[in-house]
């Protein structure tokens, strides 16, 4: 058989073909049916012709095998450090193979592919780091994610993540509506507790334009409020945009790079049509690199940046409280141990390391905040980071990629772990469903909302 | 009285108390009941795995499933359902809370019921930093009043005699009791409004004489009488008190004292709540000891 019914080279467009993928629970047939999927040599080779650039090729060339990215692969390290685990055999033996091979490759080698890109590889990029050349194999494996998603071979729920950004421009399905509904309910819902607070929906030329991440829309709306309440006690001049509010991009992870560019243009879209000064965007990890660090390059901008000044929450949050416009009650400070998760992906692979802990220097009583080892652009990856945390087919190696975080976080011996990252936080909580160390784990806001003073004007009257 | 009444339920024996209140009233009021389960919790990321709240297994979730569950419900409450109620059942994913507030918001109903605790909030599938307890959470900004039935409500089979009315003279403690004298009326009860002094704050080692505690309780008589007398005086019988001591337990005290089928308080709308005082108002520590249904008002 080709092409199955559920798991085939299409791509997924529309909310019925999305419910069609879904109706398959938790993708048996999807997958029986990409056992015996063909895939298009033809296509591949020529994929890899016209997308296959220097710098990949280059770093395949270059490889010195001197095995010295091992070590820095967490997964080589919780994997019992098994050879077939080092990134740079993990990136010869697949990427580099279909090229050695000019694409000739059969249906066993790419769904062995697959598991290599999806359950093996979270680039997290920390490899690159330690590399004498400056190889990326994390960037290899996004690329290699890429020419797989084409032919077929992606995990079921990642067909789906892309599929859902094709049909809603967002990674569940939440419509533009809905969006906007519920960040209005949300509002109403704490406008008694501050008094003022509203939610400027396409309002032109603001300061900030908020983005967020779907999955706040659909399941923790709280977060909606919390962003409003702390723009409010900030006193910015912020809005949304009821089309374009979806930071992430599990396209992203996918490598469904057609379906990046559609996501991302809706984004710059608003930033467009609303001239903001800056975009604001959530506590998300992977929503920053997608839409800020590489999504001017999948829109074709020129200058490589977004059409308005993107930064990410933790920037803005240090931002406010370096400046006062936030200021926070001392007395309701965080008295207790507490360490940081530092997220690969504006951490290491955009630099904010200091904005995130000066947030923790106005939050935590001096002496409680203790740094995991290694940190900041030198921290591990959660264990869930790259769509490994929503792949059920990879369960149980992603429960085994857990445990490098478990003994970061068991080293610091802090019972609260502050996570400003979506993929981070599910994976911490993963971890204390999977390991029960103990924990408790959070964003930021919930956080600042118990400690951030009101100002007089803005209290209740009562 | 009660047009539609919205019940969210864990289909467990937790919300058998509940269930009969609800069930009940409807019947009593003609009023739309729509029964309504959240069966889990969405985990994994992305992933379309839920964790189902009865069985604690991980499930996906589709139309197949959802209908199951459904039909869970149907046979878990047949022997009401038979007798020909007017009811609709519906299944959500979500964090309970949170679902429960989307459906009221959708649905409009005049009263929410509420089952007991299925107590394993702590179990690891309804963790959520920032979460406090369902009931705190949907008490607190629920759009109309929700009745929480936790003990077996044993007086209550569609009748009521006795309304406790519980009052700190706040704001929203008028409305409350607004809605007590409505439903007083419309049910031909006796009410009794109701102040605890709280000299719970005398425990630090200050220890004021009985005097001054009697004086305190004059005081707040007087206030219950030029607050809610004249309202009162609509109803055909009605009693008014103010003992000393801690709150809630007052509060629960009183309420077996006069026999009352319902309390009904004012819920204070208090910032986003604390996973340190979850059950810690008085409206939760009400809810929690009382051997009737409590109505909590909001707004």
């Amino acid at each position: 058989m080709p092409e199955g019914i559920y798991c085939n080279k299409q791509t997924v467009n529309t909310p019925e073909e999305v419910n069609k993928l879904l109706s398959d629970t938790s993708g048996n047939l999807y997958y029986q049916e990409m056992e015996v999927l063909d895939v298009d040599t033809d296509l591949l080779w020529k994929t890899i012709q016209n997308t296959c650039k220097s710098r990949t090729r280059t770093w395949l060339e270059i490889c010195a095998h001197c095995g010295m990215c091992a070590d820095s692969c967490f997964l080589y390290e919780v994997n019992g450090r098994n050879p077939k685990q080092v990134p740079a055999y993990k990136i010869q033996s697949t990427l580099g193979e279909i090229i050695k091979r000019k694409g000739q490759v059969d249906n066993a080698f790419m769904r062995h592919a697959m598991r290599v890109a999806w359950a093996e590889c979270t680039c997290c990029n920390r490899c690159g780091m330690y590399c004498p050349h400056g190889i990326d194999t994390g960037i290899m494996f996004g690329y290699l994610r890429g020419l797989l998603y084409g032919q077929g071979f992606v995990p079921w729920e990642l067909k789906i993540g892309a599929g859902m950004h094709r049909a809603y421009r967002a990674q569940m399905d939440v419509t533009d509506e809905e969006f906007v509904d519920t960040f209005e309910w949300m509002v109403e819902e704490y406008e008694e507790d501050y008094p003022g607070l509203t939610v400027p929906v396409d309002k032109e030329g603001a300061d900030i334009m908020y983005t967020v991440n779907a999955r706040e829309v659909k399941h923790y709306p709280e977060d909606l409020a919390e962003a409003a309440i702390l723009f409010h006690l900030a006193g910015e001049n912020w809005t949304v945009p009821s089309k374009g509010w979806e930071q992430t991009s599990l396209a992203m992870f996918a490598g469904d790079w057609a379906a990046c560019k559609m996501q991302v243009e809706s984004v710059y879209a608003a930033m467009e049509r609303l001239t903001p000064k800056r975009m604001v965007g959530t506590e998300c990890g992977h929503a920053h690199r997608a839409t800020v660090i590489e999504g001017p390059y999948w829109a074709g901008r020129k200058d490589g940046q977004p059409p308005a000044p993107s930064i990410h929450y933790v920037e803005w949050l240090a931002e406010a409280l370096n400046t006062g416009k936030l200021k926070i009650d001392p007395s309701k400070r965080i008295k207790e141990p507490v360490t940081l998760q530092d997220s690969c992906n504006y951490i290491r692979n955009h630099g904010l390391k200091k904005a995130t802990r000066d947030i923790m220097a106005h939050i935590v009583e001096p002496g409680f905040f203790i740094e995991m080892a290694p940190n900041k652009e030198h921290n591990y990856c959660c264990g869930g980071g790259g769509g490994f945390n929503g792949i059920g087919k990879f369960r149980k190696e992603r429960n085994i990629a857990l445990i490098k975080k478990r003994d970061q976080i068991l080293e610091t011996g802090a019972k609260l772990v502050v996570a400003p990252c979506h993929n981070c936080w599910d994976a911490i909580r993963d971890l204390e469903e999977e390991y029960e160390i103990g924990i408790r784990w959070s964003f930021l806001k919930p956080l600042l909302i118990k400690m951030v003073v009101i100002p007089d004007h803005l209290k209740p009257k009562e | 009285m009660f047009k539609k009444i919205l019940f969210a339920t864990s289909a467990t024996p937790a919300s058998d108390h509940a269930a009969r209140v609800a069930f009940n009233m409807s019947k009593e009021y003609n009023a739309r009941l729509n029964i309504f389960h959240v069966l889990g919790v969405p985990s994994r990321g992305f992933s379309q795995v839920v964790v189902d709240v009865k069985t604690k297994e991980k499930v996906g979730v589709d139309e197949e499933y959802l209908f199951g569950v459904t039909e869970e419900i149907k046979a878990y409450y047949a022997k009401y359902l038979d007798k020909g109620l007017d009811h609709t059942i519906d299944v959500a994913v979500g964090f309970p809370a949170r679902e429960i507030l989307r459906q009221a918001k959708v649905a409009q109903p005049d009263l929410i019921i509420l089952g007991g605790s299925t107590g394993d909030e702590e179990d690891s599938a309804y963790k959520k930093v920032s979460a406090g307890s369902t009931l705190q959470k949907v008490a607190k900004s629920a759009p109309c009043p929700v009745m929480a039935v936790n003990r077996p409500a044993a007086s209550f089979w569609g009748g009521m005699s006795n309304i406790l009315f519980g009052t700190d003279f706040s704001k929203t403690s008028d409305k409350a009791f607004d809605f007590a004298v409505k439903l007083a009326k419309a049910m031909d009860c006796e009410l009794h409004v109701f102040h605890a002094l709280d000299i719970t704050g005398l425990q630090s080692g200050k220890l004021i004489d009985q005097d001054e505690i009697e004086q305190k309780i004059r005081e707040a008589l007087r206030k219950i009488r030029a607050r809610y007398e004249p309202r009162l005086k609509e109803l055909k019988s009605y009693s008014m008190d103010v003992w000393e001591g801690i709150p809630f337990i007052e509060i629960v005290k009183y309420a077996r004292d006069k026999h009352a089928d319902l309390i009904v308080m004012a819920h204070h709308s208090r910032r986003i709540p604390d996973e340190q005082d979850r059950l810690g108002g008085n409206v939760e520590q009400v809810i929690v000891r009382a051997g009737c249904p409590v109505l909590s008002v909001n707004k």
